[in-house]
């Protein structure tokens, strides 16, 4: 509009025009409720003419319903009580034959020098903002359904570390409160041997690295650990910018348990499978102790002799006694969690000597080539002692009338292999991709523990390990274990 | 004291029992550790009887008296096994058979050993003249 224009049409004219522009519905009020002016915008929504507006008294041109349910009057009094706007309120309305929508409204003193004689009822139409805050609302809810829902922790810390966010799961199974946790580091609440990993995977989360797997106990409000495997991964604002990191914590304390369960019955199938080689270890012992004292009832036998037959007992005793030790000693119950510093060698050694006999009996040449020095690793000795000792018996079955069982370590910083290689029948090139698949196992093909290689597979993977194996049919086959090195 | 009784195990304590069994009744015996060292000992002597044990670390104790029993058709056996195991069987077979004559498994007692070694003086012809035991 040019500036000629706006003189031409004077100020009524254009404050007016200003008015009716605005699309708010905008009402002068006098101290006795009359209208003294109402822009288009309020005409056309309440459907009124001007003439059934303009002069006549707020309760005669809105609704009852309004009047009566809202603070309209009240506050409009207050203006001119105090002379100061009031706060908003909502309100709900469907004029005749519309929609219903919803408007929040203020009241405004139009100022005057000596007393306040007119007052701006303002009225906006928020109805998109209000079912939009509603979508909102909705979608946060559901959001909190599904994070609260799950049994799964989730948790969300700051790019330090320090926790925002604990859901219902995390309350559950830690025993602490969201407000006990808040602000706390996350990794004050992972067991003692975990921290220092947790403390520095967060400020790699944090750093935007991908996500990371990882196995930490909880220590609950009670001071009892919990296993958990937890994935934890950076957490991204709209404009890819790293605030913090999301870690979500299974429990495995039933897995675990289902674990050990399947451990132990692995390792009876072990025992079933080595009973003939018990058997004979133990029977030489007895033989011995038999003899000798076959031997000693003989009364005419000169003292050298009968010190050697007596002896001869106590040692075919003791050696009974350690075959047994071992046995007891490899179908104990393994204790979760215990990683230590182990020598990988005497692992090997202490398993191949629980199958030396097994061997012998099936006319199996075994070879071990082990390095002179000790070969640490972190781990767990009897989830370890379990993998080669499926390995072997493996490998033992592949050979039913007799080979060579080589057993192989290479070290090479930072790895150590393993390696087990038989003269056997050798796996068919189709069952190969599956041979760690605990479904794909064949009953009536390759005699195997069942479950062996699948167990032994999972127990590599938590020594953050890998097994791999070649062969050829025929020819026999080779399986490969690597393991990470502990310094020193 | 001459032929003499041949006992083959790995185990030496084995040797031990057998050895004084056997000697305690003034008969003479040879020990060998492994399948190859029974061969070896072959080459020279003339046994009488051979105690084998079924699981050899070289070779197979029913195998190793084929090869013996080519070596000396009338070399008798006795196969001592401590587990009762396919072997077991074929030797209880083999038993039945002719060369081998008893399958004693362990833990024995004396009078077992002796008692095929008694046995076999009195059925058997040349070989066995003047065993007493």
């Amino acid at each position: 509009m040019s500036a000629d224009r706006t003189e031409a049409m004077g100020d009524d004219s254009l404050y007016e025009m200003l008015l009716n522009a605005i699309p708010s519905s905008v009402l002068l009020v006098g101290r006795d409720l009359r209208i003294t002016l109402a822009n288009r915008n309020f005409l056309e929504r309440s459907r009124r003419t001007r003439e059934e507006t303009l002069d006549r008294r707020l309760p005669e041109v809105f609704p009852p319903a309004i009047l009566d349910n809202t603070e309209i009057v009240r506050r409009i009094q207050s203006v001119f009580d105090t002379n100061k706007p009031t706060t908003g309120e909502k309100i709900n309305y469907r004029a005749p034959g519309g929609l219903m929508r919803i408007y929040y409204y203020r009241v405004l003193p139009v100022p005057h020098p000596d007393r306040v004689e007119l007052a701006v009822l303002v009225m906006e139409d928020v109805t998109e903002w209000e079912r939009l805050s509603e979508d909102i609302r909705r979608m946060e809810r559901h959001l909190r359904i599904v994070v609260e829902s799950t049994s799964e922790i989730i948790l969300s810390a700051d790019t330090q570390g320090r926790i925002l966010s604990w859901n219902q799961s995390a309350e559950q199974i830690s025993g602490y409160t969201p407000q006990e946790v808040e602000g706390k580091y996350f990794w004050e609440f992972c067991a003692a041997e975990h921290r220092a990993d947790a403390r520095c995977l967060c400020s790699e989360r944090a750093a935007g690295k991908s996500p990371q797997r990882v196995e930490w106990n909880l220590v609950t409000k009670s001071g009892k650990e919990v296993p958990l495997c937890w994935i934890c991964s950076p957490m991204m604002d709209d404009r890819g910018q790293t605030i913090g990191i999301v870690a979500v914590g299974r429990n495995l304390t039933e897995s675990r348990k289902l674990e050990a369960q399947l451990l132990q019955a692995q390792k009876l199938a072990a025992l079933g499978v080595m009973a003939g080689g018990i058997a004979h270890e133990l029977r030489n012992p007895l033989a011995i102790c038999s003899s000798a004292a076959q031997f000693l009832m003989d009364e005419e036998i000169k003292p050298e002799f009968r010190r050697e037959c007596a002896q001869k007992v106590q040692q075919g005793m003791q050696r009974a006694s350690g075959i047994i030790d071992h046995l007891l000693k490899f179908t104990r119950p393994a204790k979760r969690g215990d990683r230590v510093k182990l020598d990988l060698l005497a692992v090997l050694q202490e398993t191949l000597a629980l199958i030396a006999d097994q061997a012998k009996i099936q006319n199996i040449e075994v070879r071990p080539q082990l390095p002179d020095a000790p070969a640490f690793v972190q781990g767990d000795a009897h989830l370890l002692q379990q993998v080669f000792m499926n390995l072997f018996l493996n490998a033992i079955h592949a050979m039913p009338n007799g080979g060579l069982l080589k057993v192989t370590v290479a070290t090479a910083p930072p790895q150590v292999s393993v390696q087990v290689a038989d003269t056997g029948h050798g796996i068919p090139a189709a069952d190969l991709g599956n041979l760690f698949d605990p479904f794909s196992s064949k009953p009536n093909g390759r005699k195997s523990t069942g479950l062996g290689l699948p167990l032994c597979y999972a127990i590599v993977q938590q020594h953050a390990g890998a097994i791999e194996v070649e062969s050829t049919p025929g020819q026999g086959s080779t399986f490969t274990v690597r393991l990470g090195l502990s310094p020193g | 004291m001459n032929p003499e009784f041949l006992i083959v195990d790995d185990e030496p304590d084995l040797c031990w029992v057998l050895e004084n069994l056997l000697t305690s009744k003034g008969l003479a015996c040879q020990i060998a550790q492994t399948a190859q060292a029974a061969l070896d000992l072959m080459q020279g002597h003339r046994f009488r009887l051979a105690f084998l044990d079924v699981t050899l670390p070289d070779m197979n104790g029913l195998e190793l008296a084929r090869r013996l029993r080519k070596l000396d058709p009338l070399l008798r056996f006795v196969i001592i096994s401590g587990y009762l195991s396919k072997e077991a069987a074929a030797a209880a077979r083999a038993c039945a058979e002719g060369p081998i004559c008893a399958c004693i498994n362990k833990p024995f007692l004396h009078e077992d050993i002796l008692g095929v070694i008694q046995h076999l003086a009195a059925g058997d012809g040349t070989r066995w003249k003047g065993v007493v035991c």
